[in-house]
């Protein structure tokens, strides 16, 4: 089969990984040096494909040959798909013509479960030492690590590449058990901690070789099952605090071809997976709970987004004096954040902050105007029930979609 | 009114603002334009050559905020910035800053700059020169570059702001010891491996270098591209937020985008698969894992 060939059949078969971040990786140069790539810390997108996600990375699978059988995912041993598989180096060339093109900023390398768990992350492994010591790549690297696979080869892994993931999927065990047989929680949590105990091996070692400098990170299915918000966002909390994960990342269920019957054949829900990632985002930069955002079990609100859901909830708080509230308490006022937040900190060293300040600094003004007090403004809405409330900041329902789904 | 000239130069500009600044001329007595048009203008009033009395007090941080937004294209590109500096040399730091009404148009124009140094890292496209040629050969196409090599790889990109000369430091680290040149419309870079050569006007020969050249291994990418869009995911005016339209021209992928948003439009999508790959035969797995 020829190269392009296999690239159609297994960048197809990679499109339902979420992740493509190419950040947080340590400088790296090759100013003067032989072999090529650099990394600033910063990601970089370098395209966006119409369905609005960045390319950031050549996202691939080593192959999508797999011996499992997830229902959810498209190269499962029981999927009717054309198969390939490409060879190390050929992810090797294909990894380097992109790069030297500027089209991607590293690799993502993930694959299906050939021969044994050890095998398959024994290939990872290979292309990711080809690059990094056969062509000294000072690009990105990020690779998928098999749960079950040796810790021994997943510590190798590490420390190749700047970024290691483990899917949890389904974040529950009974979720796993009907979906996706042959996985384990047990082993995925282990997995989680073999990368973590190296993360930590290293940190007060400075000479130490590097070990996924980018962190690790996770995906995890929203809407193949039943499992609501609650769930997810309560897992999503423990992985950070269990394994400092960087990113947790939420993957609405694409419908697949020759969909089984055990999952939806349903267009994705975006907006709840967008609804996650705003939830999750308050998680890791904003210091709120998971119990804030979902006491209870069930979903996110849809129509309002989360932290207007807590505004609404906690009135008692607002509105909040501009002039005079914690840092903390004025980024959690809905239509502000943290970049705001530290703008009007700032300001109000020099002065006092007034009404026409929020205009300049691009506060979404609708939203924040019933929570805030300034020199000269108070809200006339404070006084306002939060259904009331609710009803008039909530988003209107988008147009339909065109009905492919009906 | 006194109208200057400093050829889009910040080290120009910041010559003329500290003689300005001197003499304590207001901003509203100066205006910045280009040669042409300042005969428009009279000058009635003279000023002496030499630097005036007053000194003034500058934080290093401002002076790099002013470096930055002195990239920006635009009206009034020279003349807000001396009105930040006027402001801020009297004791008004607010002028500095976001919530300020001047402060925020500054910040804007940084954020301008900024993105567009981004796009430049994130949407310019190398393409490879041919190697195979005689060494003859080499150095009389390298001569009509008026360079001693010819680049490895050439990119054709148009940014909306001056960003090139700052943000292609980018390809140094990225590049290692390989030679690149990218040409603009207005300016142009060059690096020989060692050293990163600026022009601002970018001679005619690099121009046609970049513009034209092959790209005979171009479908890998374009494949790819095709390959990794989710198609049960279509959303259009998300990804003309992030990149903008007037980027299309020049990405090779352009051209595929309106075909690719209308298939999927058309309904035969019900799923995330591509088109091509659902018409192949599949293959299922026997045995158990």
């Amino acid at each position: 089969m020829q190269l392009i060939d296999k690239l159609s059949i297994l960048a197809d078969a990679a499109k339902y990984d979420a992740s493509c971040a190419s950040s947080a990786a340590p400088k790296r140069s090759s100013e003067g040096k032989s072999g090529i790539g650099s990394s600033t810390g910063m990601g970089i997108c370098h395209s966006y494909t119409p369905d609005g996600r960045c390319v950031s990375l050549l996202k691939i699978l080593l192959t999508n040959f797999c011996l499992y059988d997830c229902q959810y995912c498209v190269n499962r041993r029981s999927s009717d798909v054309p198969r390939a598989r490409f060879s190390p180096e050929e992810v090797v060339t294909l990894t380097l013509d992109f790069y030297r093109r500027n089209c991607v900023s590293g690799l993502f390398l993930s694959s299906g479960i050939i021969r044994s768990a050890d095998y398959t992350m024994e290939q990872l492994v290979r292309v990711a030492r080809l690059l990094r010591e056969e062509h000294e790549f000072r690009g990105y690297i990020h690779l998928k690590t098999i749960p079950e696979a040796d810790p021994a080869l997943i510590e190798e892994a590490g420390r190749y590449a700047d970024r290691l993931s483990v899917n949890i999927e389904l974040p529950t065990q009974a979720g796993l058990q009907t979906l996706a047989p042959e996985k384990e929680m047990g082993s995925i949590r282990q997995a989680m901690q073999t990368i973590y105990t190296g993360q930590q091996t290293i940190l007060n070692e400075p000479k130490a070789p590097r070990f996924t400098p980018a962190g690790q990170s996770t995906q995890m299915i929203v809407g193949a099952d039943a499992t609501d918000d609650s769930t997810l966002l309560h897992t999503a909390e423990s992985l950070y605090g269990d394994f400092r994960l960087k990113r947790v990342y939420y993957s609405a269920f694409s419908p697949i071809p020759n969909s089984p019957k055990s999952v939806p054949l349903a267009a994705p829900p975006l907006l709840r997976e967008h609804r996650l990632y705003q939830a999750d985002f308050l998680l890791r930069g904003y210091g709120y709970r998971a119990t804030e955002l979902l006491q209870g079990p069930g979903d996110l609100a849809l129509d309002i987004d989360p932290k207007l859901a807590w505004a609404l909830e906690h009135r008692e708080v607002f509105p909040l004096d501009l002039n005079r509230a914690e840092p903390a308490m004025i980024a959690r006022i809905p239509g502000i954040g943290i970049r705001t937040t530290k703008r009007l900190i700032e300001l109000r060293r020099q002065r006092r902050i007034r009404y026409e300040d929020l205009t300049r600094l691009r506060c979404v003004l609708a939203k924040a105007r019933p929570f805030i007090i300034t020199s000269d403004y108070h809200p006339r809405q404070a006084e306002t029930s939060s259904v009331a409330l609710r009803e008039q900041l909530r988003d209107r329902p988008q147009p339909q979609q065109m009905a492919l789904w009906a | 009114m006194i109208i200057l000239d400093c050829e889009d130069r910040f080290d120009t500009w910041r010559q003329q603002a500290r003689w300005l600044l001197s003499h304590q001329i207001d901003p509203d007595q100066v205006s910045w334009s280009v040669a042409q048009d300042a005969d428009l203008f009279a000058s009635d009033t003279h000023y002496p050559e030499q630097a005036g009395p007053f000194q003034a007090r500058i934080p290093l941080a401002l002076l790099e905020l002013l470096q930055n937004a002195g990239q920006y294209c635009g009206d009034q590109r020279w003349s807000l910035l001396y009105e930040v500096l006027w402001r801020v040399s009297h004791g008004d730091r607010t002028a500095m800053l976001a919530g300020d009404k001047l402060g925020s148009e500054l910040h804007r124009r940084l954020k301008q700059v900024s993105r567009e140094a981004h796009h430049l890292h994130a949407f310019l496209r190398f393409v490879a020169l041919p190697v195979s040629e005689e060494a003859e050969d080499l150095a009389a196409k390298a001569a009509l570059l008026e360079m001693e090599t010819l680049p490895e790889y050439v990119a054709w990109h148009e940014p909306a702001h001056d960003i090139l000369r700052s943000a292609s430091e980018h390809f140094i680290g990225r590049m290692g010891r390989h030679r690149w040149m990218i040409a603009t419309p207005k300016d142009g870079v060059f690096y020989d491996g060692q050293q990163l050569i600026h022009q601002r006007e970018c001679p005619p020969a690099w121009q046609a270098l970049a513009r034209n050249a092959d790209d005979p291994h171009g479908q890998l990418w374009l494949t790819y591209y095709s390959h990794i869009f989710n198609p049960a995911r279509l959303n259009p005016k998300v990804m003309q937020g992030h990149l903008p339209t007037r980027f299309w021209k020049n990405l090779p992928e352009g051209p595929l985008i309106p075909a690719l948003i209308s298939e999927a439009r058309t309904g035969k999508q019900r799923d995330g698969q591509a088109k091509q790959i659902g018409e192949r035969r599949g293959k299922v797995i026997k045995g158990n894992a």
